[in-house]
């Protein structure tokens, strides 16, 4: 398992500053680490919070970034970014322990999850979530914009002004975009149900 | 077939252009009622009967994801995901859940009706250990209630502690507003900010360990700002200490270090407050708590906190052994070196060389905003003139910068009543130039044996005004403030006696000529017409209606006049005030004795007395009449 911290906030912040630069080999470099950050966060935080506790992603990615992008020299777009790759990386996250949770639930025997597991999307939510996750890849392929207000919106859990802030359009674009996507996922999985 | 691609999946590879046609008719779609939206797609499809049938299909799904609320609400990271929270309407004793606010320190916390008194509370479930051991909830209890109880306008009011099935809660006055990291997020504020906002945070430290008790975990999640009036309080006095470790009477110092430094690597961030005595597990007093707002006040200048690390160890390192950037440095803008040394002070390691009371760093922090204040005030009035008045203007608790940033244009303007609004910028300078000669000492007011025999209590109500439109909530104004175009005001005025009443607006001379009055109490439609007001009765001034400006330069005059009996020159002014005219005192002669009346006792000052807190002005006068002037002043 790679350690974020070994590695520091000033390297973190230069990967960012290169892929705001359009450096594609960046991204690649950044993402695991801003993964892993992710992850262990969301896992002490399980440990802390007692049971009944709602942790929601928005506050997860602030304080990723807070803890691995050096606030002094960072420019705004930064952040922008940053809580684009955060957005799919939570979806990632969230697909993984979905698909976990659901494989536990349906190979029987496993009543006990781990702290790991623990930090699953909600019961009624794995299904959603995976079939969203399918859907959206078909979305992605159409219409990548639309796809990330989605990402967004139900993996990072940002409200329109902050999607409208990341995406630099307006916030009425952004609702319609939402709405346009959302009844197209809906139809889709209206199909494949 | 249920869509037009899932089915069939070579059709993902719908071109862009067909895909932007469909998007683009969509969108406008869903905004129009059924008929109408039926013929604009009649109209946009033309012949393509298969773009009408993707388009309404698309239209349809649309209505249903809303019905259903389809991906409405985010993928949240749940640890226990059957674990039990408060659905909007539900019924927790006598409270009724309105709605969740967030999840703070020890639990969620929600915004319910206490249907016993029908008023608004906001509710806070304890949650994990604390709110399982009976014997940490009753200290947290005892503590929080004492803090509670000291009555003092920047700590939280708790109104009780309840137990509902099995869930610990205790019901807190609601704070419509923001937290302070809310309001940080990443920028700083601006020096008159920080100032207000630190003093009253330490307003409420100085109270509470004034009554031996610490808070010992200020933040600025722990800060709210009220939104109607920037009246600050401290929330979950007492939490801290009852949550720190699971025995405290068994644990030794050392055991204390490690179990709040096991906590404190799993919290997210927030041990960025701590003070060295606490990172370390020491014995902790008030003055930890005094370290913790050097913190804030350093991150609020600077948006970055002083001590941070890539882990929690890292940052307990720099608490512990090193000193931060200059605040000096760190600030974006230029900062009074005062502001860097009481900064310093807060954050000396040592607790015997910080500051040693709350009371001796709020007076150093009070000293100070008086200080910002003043400065802003000689800078401003010897800034060079400039006739354009329409640049944004910071306000007056900006720190004053090189450079000519704003200027008083000493033209004159009028105020009018219901008049066209076409004020650019406006400053009130409230009392100022009134004030009487010893007004560096309020207290004789207040000791004095013999109390007055008039005294009137007012505010000034300020509602921001957006293309004629009520915008954000009315706030009362504290001290001076800029106007922008479109910003209204009202009085609020209380008498203690019952007495006769009469409020005036005096427009500015114009190029000799006497300036216009305008009645603005009584008035027809408010006190049934009449001057006499009862005790303690507040009135507010213009009744149901706002005081607009209009672009006519110069300084305004509000005459306040309260008299015991019925002001016989001033009596003949209820003919004016009637909404035909706006109040306007039409009749020379009238105006004349007005004006001859309010000089001859503009000379008797009474006493006047700011609170800052309430943001209130109390005038008082030993006489039975009691004549005081607010001025306002264009810029």
């Amino acid at each position: 398992m790679t350690k974020v911290s070994a590695r520091t906030q000033h390297e973190i912040t230069g990967l960012l500053e290169e892929w705001s630069g359009g450096n594609q080999a960046a991204l690649d470099k950044l993402y695991p680490l801003v993964y892993e950050e992710l992850r262990r966060l969301a896992r002490s935080y399980m440990k802390r919070e007692p049971k009944g506790h709602t942790l929601q992603t928005t506050a997860l990615i602030n304080e990723a970034y807070v803890r691995m992008v050096e606030q002094k020299s960072v420019h705004w777009q930064n952040r922008s970014h940053f809580f684009a790759i955060s957005a799919q990386i939570m979806r990632r996250i969230l697909v993984d322990h979905a698909r976990r949770y659901l494989h536990l639930k349906r190979g029987g025997g496993a009543k006990k999850v781990s702290l790991d597991q623990a930090m699953i999307v909600a019961r009624e939510k794995s299904e959603e979530v995976l079939m969203l996750d399918e859907a959206l890849e078909n979305l992605a392929r159409l219409d990548p914009r639309r796809c990330q207000v989605v990402e967004l919106r139900y993996f990072a859990g940002l409200d329109n002004k902050e999607i409208a802030a990341v995406l630099k359009i307006s916030e009425n674009t952004v609702m319609r975009d939402w709405n346009l996507a959302r009844a197209w996922l809906h139809q889709q999985l209206a199909g494949a149900g | 077939m249920h869509g037009f691609i899932n089915n069939l999946p070579e059709q993902v590879d719908v071109t862009p252009e067909r895909w932007e046609q469909v998007s683009r008719i969509f969108k406008s779609a869903i905004d129009l009622d059924v008929d109408a939206r039926d013929a604009y797609l009649a109209r946009e499809c033309g012949q393509d009967e298969l773009l009408r049938k993707e388009v309404s299909r698309l239209i349809e799904s649309h209505q249903r994801a809303s019905d259903d609320n389809f991906i409405g609400t985010p993928a949240f990271v749940s640890s226990d995901p059957g674990g039990k929270t408060f659905a909007n309407g539900q019924q927790v004793g006598s409270y009724e859940i309105i709605r969740h606010l967030g999840s703070g320190g020890m639990g969620e916390v929600y915004l319910a009706n206490d249907k016993r008194l029908d008023r608004q509370v906001a509710l806070k479930i304890l949650s994990g250990e604390l709110a399982h051991d009976k014997r940490r909830l009753q200290r947290f209890q005892q503590e929080a209630r004492m803090a509670s109880s000291l009555n003092q306008p920047n700590i939280l009011t708790i109104f009780e502690f309840d137990e509902v099935d099995s869930f610990n809660f205790l019901a807190t006055e609601y704070i419509d507003g923001e937290t302070l990291r809310d309001q940080l997020r990443g920028k700083p504020l601006r020096l008159g900010e920080v100032l207000d906002i630190s003093i009253q945070v330490v307003a409420a430290l100085d109270a509470a360990h004034e009554a031996k008790i610490v808070h010992r975990d200020i933040k600025p999640e722990n800060i709210m700002i009220r939104r109607r009036d920037q009246i600050v309080k401290v929330l979950d006095f007492g939490l801290a200490k009852a949550s720190e470790v699971s025995s405290v009477t068994h644990a030794t110092d050392s055991e204390i270090a490690t179990q709040y430094k096991t906590a404190a690597g799993t919290i997210l961030g927030t041990v960025n407050y701590m003070s060295p005595e606490q990172a370390q597990g020491l014995r902790l007093d008030a003055r930890t708590d005094l370290w913790s707002v050097g913190v804030m006040i350093y991150e609020m200048v600077a948006g970055e906190a002083p001590f941070t690390g890539r882990t929690t160890s890292h940052t307990i390192v720099q608490i512990l052994e090193n000193d931060p950037a200059p605040l000096s440095k760190a600030a974006k803008v230029r900062i009074p070196d005062e502001l860097e040394r009481i900064v310093n002070k807060s954050l000396t390691k040592s607790v015997d060389e910080r500051y040693q009371t709350a009371k001796d760093l709020l007076v150093d922090l009070r000293k100070l905003k008086k200080q910002v204040d003043l400065d802003v005030e000689i800078k401003r009035s010897l800034a060079p003139l400039r006739s354009d008045v329409t640049a944004a203007t910071p306000t007056a608790a900006v720190v004053p910068l090189p450079g000519p940033k704003s200027s008083i244009n000493r033209n004159r303007i009028l105020l009018l009543i219901g008049g066209v609004v076409v004020v650019l910028i406006a400053a009130l300078w409230a009392i100022n130039s009134l004030r009487p000669k010893n007004q560096n000492n309020p207290a004789s007011v207040s000791t004095s044996p013999a109390s007055p025999q008039r005294t009137l209590t007012y505010s000034i109500t300020v509602q921001k005004y957006r293309y004629n439109k009520p915008f954000e909530t009315p706030f009362q104004l504290g001290k001076e403030m800029i106007f922008e175009l479109d910003y209204q005001i009202r009085l609020n005025i209380n008498s203690a006696q019952a007495g006769f009443l009469y409020v005036l607006n005096e427009g500015p001379s114009d190029k000799g000529q006497p300036g216009e009055f305008v009645v603005l109490f009584p008035s027809s439609t408010s006190n049934s017409g009449s001057a006499l007001v009862s005790e303690n009765h507040p009135v507010q001034i213009p009744d149901k209606s706002w005081i607009h400006f209009d672009n006519e330069k110069g300084t305004e005059r509000l005459w306040l006049v309260f008299a015991e009996n019925a002001v016989r020159e001033l009596e003949p002014i209820r003919t004016f005030a009637s909404p035909k005219t706006a109040g306007l005192i039409t009749d020379t002669a009238v105006r004349d004795e007005v004006q001859a009346f309010l000089r001859s006792h503009s000379n008797d000052k009474p006493l006047v007395e700011q609170d800052l807190d309430r943001k209130q002005t109390i005038v008082s006068s030993r006489r039975d009449l009691l004549v005081h002037a607010i001025d306002l002043e264009h810029q």
